[in-house]
C-alpha cells in the first residue's frame, strides 16, 4: 500500500507553519508523554503474531494498525472508483482518504517522537470487497469506520499519557463525521442509529482485542492486542 | 514526580470498579490533585493554567447538552419548520441529548453535589430581553437558519467535550463516557453538516476551511469562535517540546501534496472553557 509514498520536502505551507506555531503554544493540551512509565513497546514476532506491544506505545500501534487499514482502504477506493459512484462522491472518498493517510502518518511518527517501536507496515486482504459496486465500498466503510470508533471509544482509557488522549479523542470525532457521513450515503438518517449508539446516549465501545478479531480478516500478519496498553 | 505516582495510582485502578471511586474521585482529585497537575509539571501552556475541576467541566457539559436538547424541543415543536422526511433525525438528536443529561445529571448526584436548575434558553439571542438586539433571526421559522445554528452548537459541542477530556481524566468512568458521548456530537454535527450541503451550501461533514462560513453579527461571533475557530490548526503537541506531523514525516499519496486542509480536517480541535461559555451564555 506504501510503494507509492514518496518524502514531501515542503508539505505545509511555510506561512501556515508560522501561523500555528504560536497557536498551538496557546493550545497546547497537558503533555505527559516523556512520563509514562511502561512506554516500551515490545513489536515482536513470536510465532508468526506480531504484538502490538505494551504501554502507551501499544495503544499507538493499535490506533496505527488501524489506521493503516482504514487508509489502505480508501486509498484503494479513490484509485479504482466504483462505476455507480454517485457526484460528488469520489471527492468526499477522496478527502476522507487524505484524513486516513495523516492519522496513519501522524501515528507513525508520534510512535517514532515516543522512541517506540513501530508496528511494521500491514499487508491488507480486501478480497471481500468489490470496489467497482458503490454499496460493497459503502458497506466496508461503514464497517471500518464504525470499527475504528469504537476501537477509539475502548482505548481512550488505556493511555496514561493525557496528550495522546487528547488527540485519540481529537481522531476520533473525525472519524466519527465519516461513519456518520457513510451511513447517510447508505440509507438517509442512518446515522448514529441504535446499532451504534446504546440506550443510554453512548457511541459504541471495543476492547483492542475484539476490535482486532474483526480487523483480522482484512489483515494478512496475526496481531496480538492482549497487551495493549498493560 | 508526584503527577507519575497519581497516574500509576489511578492506572491500577480497575475501571469496572468505578462507582465507589468515582464518589472520591469528584470530591477529593477533582478539586485537589487535579488542579495541582499544572504545578507538578511546571512552564505549562496558558490554556493548561486554568485547569477545571472534574464537577466544573460535568456541569458545563450539562448546560451544553441542556441547550442542545432545549434547540431541538423547540424545533420539533415548531409547526412546519423540520421537513417531515427529517423529523425522525431531530427525535434522534433529541433522544441522544436527554440521554446524555440523565447522564451527567446522575453523575453530578452521584458525587453529592446539587444539579443546578436548567436556564431558560433564547435561540434568539435576545438572552431573555426583549431589549436585546436579535442575533439568530427566525430560528425557528427558517429551516436553514435553524440547521446552521444546530451545526454551531454540535460543533460546540465536540469540541467542548474534548477540551474536558483532559479535565475528567481522573476518572476513569466519564473518560469513557466523555469520550463515546463526544464521538455521538461529532456524528450529529456531521448529520446537520450533511443536510445543510442538501440544501445547498458549501459545507462539509466535518469542519474544513472550504466551507461558506455562517455569517454572524460581531455579537455573536463568540459563537462562531466556539464552533469553529482554531480548527485551521494543523499540529498536534504529542510532547511538552514537541509537536507533529512535523516537516519530515509528510508524505505524498499518489504525487499528490497532502494539503492544508485535509491536514487540518483530520483532527477536530478542542476549546477552552472560557470560549465554550461564551458561546453558551448567549443563549441564556
Amino acid at each position: 500500500m506504501s510503494d507509492t509514498l514518496q518524502p514531501l520536502h515542503t508539505p505545509i505551507k511555510r506561512r501556515s507553519f508560522f501561523q500555528y506555531a504560536g497557536a498551538t503554544a496557546g493550545a497546547t493540551a497537558l503533555v505527559l508523554a516523556g512520563c509514562s512509565k511502561d512506554n516500551d513497546p515490545t513489536t515482536t514476532t513470536t510465532a508468526g503474531t506480531v504484538s502490538l506491544g505494551t504501554g502507551d506505545v501499544g495503544v499507538l500501534n493499535y490506533a496505527y494498525a488501524l489506521e493503516q487499514l482504514e487508509a489502505a482502504f480508501y486509498a484503494q477506493v479513490v484509485k479504482t472508483p466504483a462505476a455507480d459512484f454517485l457526484t460528488g462522491e469520489l471527492a468526499y472518498f477522496t478527502q476522507i482518504a487524505a484524513h486516513e493517510a495523516i492519522h496513519r502518518d501522524f501515528l507513525k511518527a508520534a510512535i517514532t517522537s515516543a522512541g517506540g517501536s513501530l508496528l511494521p507496515t500491514l499487508t491488507p486482504i480486501f478480497t471481500t470487497i468489490n470496489f467497482s459496486s458503490r454499496a460493497s465500498v459503502l458497506n466496508a466503510a461503514k464497517t471500518f469506520e464504525d470499527l475504528g470508533v469504537a476501537a477509539y471509544n475502548g482505548a481512550g482509557i488505556l493511555l496514561k499519557s493525557q496528550a495522546y488522549l487528547t488527540i485519540a479523542g481529537q481522531i476520533v470525532s473525525v472519524e466519527a463525521r465519516h461513519a456518520a457521513y457513510v451511513r447517510d450515503l447508505l440509507a438517509p438518517g442512518s446515522f448514529a442509529d441504535d446499532n451504534q449508539v446504546d440506550a443510554t446516549g453512548l457511541d459504541k465501545q471495543l476492547t483492542p482485542t475484539d476490535v482486532i478479531a474483526a480487523a483480522q480478516p482484512f489483515i494478512t500478519e496475526k496481531l496480538d492486542a492482549s497487551t495493549v496498553g498493560k | 514526580m508526584k503527577l507519575i505516582s497519581l497516574l500509576d495510582h489511578l492506572a491500577a485502578t480497575p475501571a469496572s470498579s468505578s462507582a465507589a471511586p468515582r464518589r472520591d474521585v469528584l470530591a477529593q482529585l477533582g478539586r485537589a490533585a487535579v488542579a495541582a497537575l499544572p504545578l507538578a509539571l511546571g512552564a505549562l501552556p496558558a490554556a493548561a493554567a486554568t485547569q477545571d475541576s472534574t464537577l466544573d467541566a460535568v456541569l458545563q457539559l450539562l448546560q451544553l447538552e441542556r441547550l442542545q436538547a432545549a434547540l431541538y424541543t423547540q424545533g420539533l415543536a415548531a409547526t412546519g419548520l423540520i421537513p417531515a422526511a427529517q423529523t425522525a433525525d431531530f427525535q434522534r438528536l433529541l433522544s441522544h441529548q436527554s440521554q446524555h443529561i440523565a447522564f451527567l445529571t446522575q453523575t453530578v448526584q452521584g458525587a453529592g453535589s446539587t444539579v443546578p436548575t436548567a436556564p431558560t434558553f433564547d435561540f434568539s439571542g435576545r438572552r431573555n430581553a426583549a431589549a436585546n438586539p436579535e442575533l439568530f433571526p427566525a430560528v425557528f421559522t427558517n429551516y436553514d437558519n435553524f440547521l446552521a445554528l444546530a451545526q454551531q452548537i454540535e460543533d460546540l459541542g465536540v469540541r467542548l467535550y474534548q477540551n474536558h477530556v483532559f479535565n475528567i481524566v481522573s476518572d476513569f468512568r466519564l473518560v469513557r463516557a466523555v469520550l463515546r458521548m463526544q464521538s455521538v456530537e461529532a456524528q450529529h454535527s456531521a448529520h446537520v453538516r450533511g443536510l445543510r450541503r442538501s440544501r445547498g451550501a458549501t459545507v462539509s461533514n466535518w469542519p474544513s476551511d472550504k466551507d461558506t462560513v455562517i455569517a454572524r453579527p460581531a455579537a455573536a461571533q463568540a459563537l462562531t469562535a466556539a464552533a469553529t475557530g482554531g480548527e485551521a490548526n494543523v499540529l498536534q503537541p504529542v510532547s511538552v517540546s514537541t509537536t507533529l506531523p512535523s516537516a519530515s514525516i509528510f508524505l505524498v499519496r499518489d504525487n499528490t501534496a497532502v494539503q492544508d486542509a485535509a491536514l487540518a480536517e483530520a483532527f477536530d480541535e478542542p476549546i477552552s472553557t472560557a470560549v465554550a461559555q461564551a458561546a453558551l451564555n448567549l443563549f441564556f
